[in-house]
């Protein structure tokens, strides 16, 4: 067993790029959740649809990358709209188990439609971090800068970078506008909220449209880490999402990037670089899988609001 | 309902080697087995109220584990089917742990993981599953020397109907199981686990119970699976795949052992009409989305959402009332 610190570095860089991404998508879980407490099941094959549009527009179409984000995030924010109202609203939000089927019939429907669109294959998607961009002067590589001896990669920055400006724009529409006020009361209580003149059920749609914008990101920006986009690419990436969330505690937004964060962390550290050290080699994904598990388990059996979460009282 | 319509089945049943073609016969089997994983999903969910959307999870550990017990340790047939149900009802109780405190949207949320997991997880240990292509299995479910003849559609016969009786014994079971004690302190426990727990039923051991039978009968699916087919492989076992078997639970009608009959009645004659559908020619634009009938995810996702809309209590629930499935 050698304890190889030298490449420490490097992959706490890695956990934290991925863990952001984690967080993004743990995001849009938590988004629907703090309003609805139900978990949208279809938050990964949304955010999938939304990588498509990115994929279509960018590659098809040959539109300017970041614009190609823009109005995909804005087309999967409709979406969300328009699911929001016409399969979810009929029905009574405190009974879970309608919605729970209804998130679950979109999982299977929007899984198959990318499949007959687009197959089973991967392909590829510009990373929108690939290089530096040119007016930023050479420190290294042109795809990373040496830090402790180690290479913080372009990619990684560029995803912190993004990733809050994302969270900052999304407290400035929570705290700053009436939607987001709203949005705040409707989450705290649904009845009070109505009592006092919010439309619920137009505020819950706006929760669903940020959601689904945020899982659109959090898909794109995941791509280039897997090679690419396919149907299937969220399957794995929803369960990290699912265990940052439950990990943060599923109604706080914060908890959702810090426990996203902790996730992509606890991969990179204790599972691949101490599968490093005990084994001498890489065994990635599944025990990155079985890591994720264990720790949905883990913090749903004895900490079930998770670490930032409402605690709630419960009878046994 | 309950009488007529199974005499129809029966009919069905019984006419089907007499018409159908050896391949139709072996679609037939492999329908008929279907029926014990939604079984299984109806227990959990239906009666014991613990949602489970991974139950493809236990149709592969009780293929895994009778291809290994038939084939690595060449045990008798029946002896492996038993044991492989019996292996897939030991992993249920295992995941029906973590249910003794996880209730709810939660459960759903860590059965999904461990259908997710299962997939890259069974790649691991090839010795048992095959590794990723998958493995065959080196022994045969043949028929006994008094079955008339030995021909290969003698022995999808053979299978078929051993597959009938089967199903038809785990369909009894279950029947008298969820109208025992057991089957009483489910449903208690489903409708409200203080009361439950208040009028004596322990809990914790009543919930092990649902779950390692739910985990048993799926796992008995999948130990036919290698009856049918003497071939392993992780590909089947998709979280999707997962997610259909509780579609058609659901769909069925949760709650009801008529229920998951109709579930895979339903969804195979839809699944035909889809196939058909797909395969029908010129319509342009709308024969590309045509289709997507064939992907049976995609057909089920329809009729999740559809049926949620329109008959909340699954087939089973139409003309009935008052009746508290949760």
């Amino acid at each position: 067993m050698t304890w190889n610190f030298d490449i420490l570095p490097d992959f706490i860089f890695n956990g934290l790029s991925l863990g952001a991404i984690y967080g993004t998508v743990a995001l849009a879980l938590v988004l629907i959740f703090k309003a609805t407490t139900l978990i949208n099941f279809a938050t990964g094959e949304l955010a999938m649809l939304g990588a498509f549009l990115v994929y279509v527009l960018h590659m098809e179409q040959g539109l300017w990358l970041w614009l190609s984000m823009l109005i995909a995030m804005a087309l999967s924010a409709g979406l969300g709209i328009l699911i929001e109202r016409s399969l979810t609203r009929p029905f009574d939000p405190s009974d879970h188990l309608p919605v729970v089927l209804i998130t679950l019939g979109l999982f299977l429907i929007l899984n198959a439609v990318a499949g007959d669109i687009w197959n089973y294959q991967v392909r590829i998607l510009s990373n929108p971090f690939g290089k530096f961009p040119s007016w930023v002067p050479s420190v290294g590589g042109d795809r990373f800068i040496e830090v402790f001896g180690s290479r913080l990669k372009y990619q990684s920055i560029g995803i912190w970078v993004t990733l809050a400006l994302a969270l900052f724009i999304l407290g400035l529409i929570l705290n700053k506008t009436k939607a987001g006020l709203a949005f705040r009361a409707v989450s705290s209580n649904v009845e009070s909220a109505r009592l006092v003149g919010v439309h619920t059920g137009r505020t819950l749609g706006f929760g669903w449209a940020i959601a689904s914008a945020f899982g659109t990101l959090g898909a794109v920006l995941v791509a280039p880490q897997l090679g690419g986009v396919n149907p299937n690419m969220m399957a794995t990436i929803l369960i990290y999402a699912l265990a940052g969330a439950a990990l943060g505690g599923l109604d706080s937004l914060g908890g959702a990037v810090l426990g996203g964060i902790l996730v992509g962390l606890i991969q990179a550290v204790l599972v691949t670089w101490g599968g490093v050290v005990v084994f001498g080699q890489l065994y990635m994904s599944i025990l990155q899988l079985a890591a994720a598990f264990v720790i949905i388990l883990i913090t749903l059996l004895f900490r079930p609001s998770g670490l930032f979460g409402t605690r709630r009282v419960e009878r046994v | 309902m309950g009488l007529g319509g199974a005499a129809l089945i029966a009919v069905v049943l019984a006419v089907v080697p007499f018409v159908a073609s050896i391949t139709g016969v072996r679609q037939a089997s492999q329908i008929v087995i279907g029926v014990l994983a939604v079984l299984g999903v109806n227990v959990a969910t239906g009666y014991g109220g613990m949602i489970s959307l991974g139950h493809g999870v236990f149709i592969g550990v009780g293929a895994f584990a009778t291809g290994y017990y038939v084939d690595g340790l060449a045990l008798p047939w029946l002896l492996a089917i038993a044991l492989g149900s019996a292996t897939a009802a030991l992993a249920g109780a295992l995941v029906g742990l973590p249910a003794l405190r996880i209730k709810g949207i939660h459960l759903a949320l860590v059965t999904l993981g461990l259908a997710i997991v299962f997939q890259p997880l069974s790649k691991r240990f090839p010795r048992f599953t095959g590794g990723v292509s998958g493995s065959g299995i080196d022994a045969e479910f043949v028929s006994p020397s008094w079955w008339p003849s030995d021909t290969r559609m003698a022995t999808a016969v053979y299978r078929y109907l051993f597959c009938i009786v089967v199903v038809g014994l785990a369909l009894w079971a279950t029947w008298n199981l969820v109208n025992s004690r057991l089957g009483r302190a489910m449903r208690a426990i489903r409708d409200n686990d203080t009361a439950a727990a208040v009028y004596g039923v322990d809990l914790i051991s009543a919930r092990l119970q649902t779950f390692a039978v739910s985990a048993g009968l799926a796992g008995l699916c999948g130990a036919l699976q290698v009856v049918l087919v003497p071939f392993v492989s992780q590909e089947k076992f998709t979280p999707q795949a997962s997610l259909v078997i509780y579609a058609t639970a659901v769909i069925g009608g949760l709650g009801t052992i008529w229920g998951s009959v109709l579930g895979v009645i339903a969804s195979t004659i839809v699944g035909k009409v889809g196939q058909a559908a797909a395969g029908a020619d010129g319509f342009g634009p709308i024969g590309e989305f045509l289709d997507l009938l064939d992907e049976s995810a995609f057909v089920f996702g329809v009729g999740l959402i559809l049926l949620t809309f329109l008959f909340p209590r699954g087939l089973a629930g139409i003309g009935r009332r008052n009746q508290v499935t949760s």
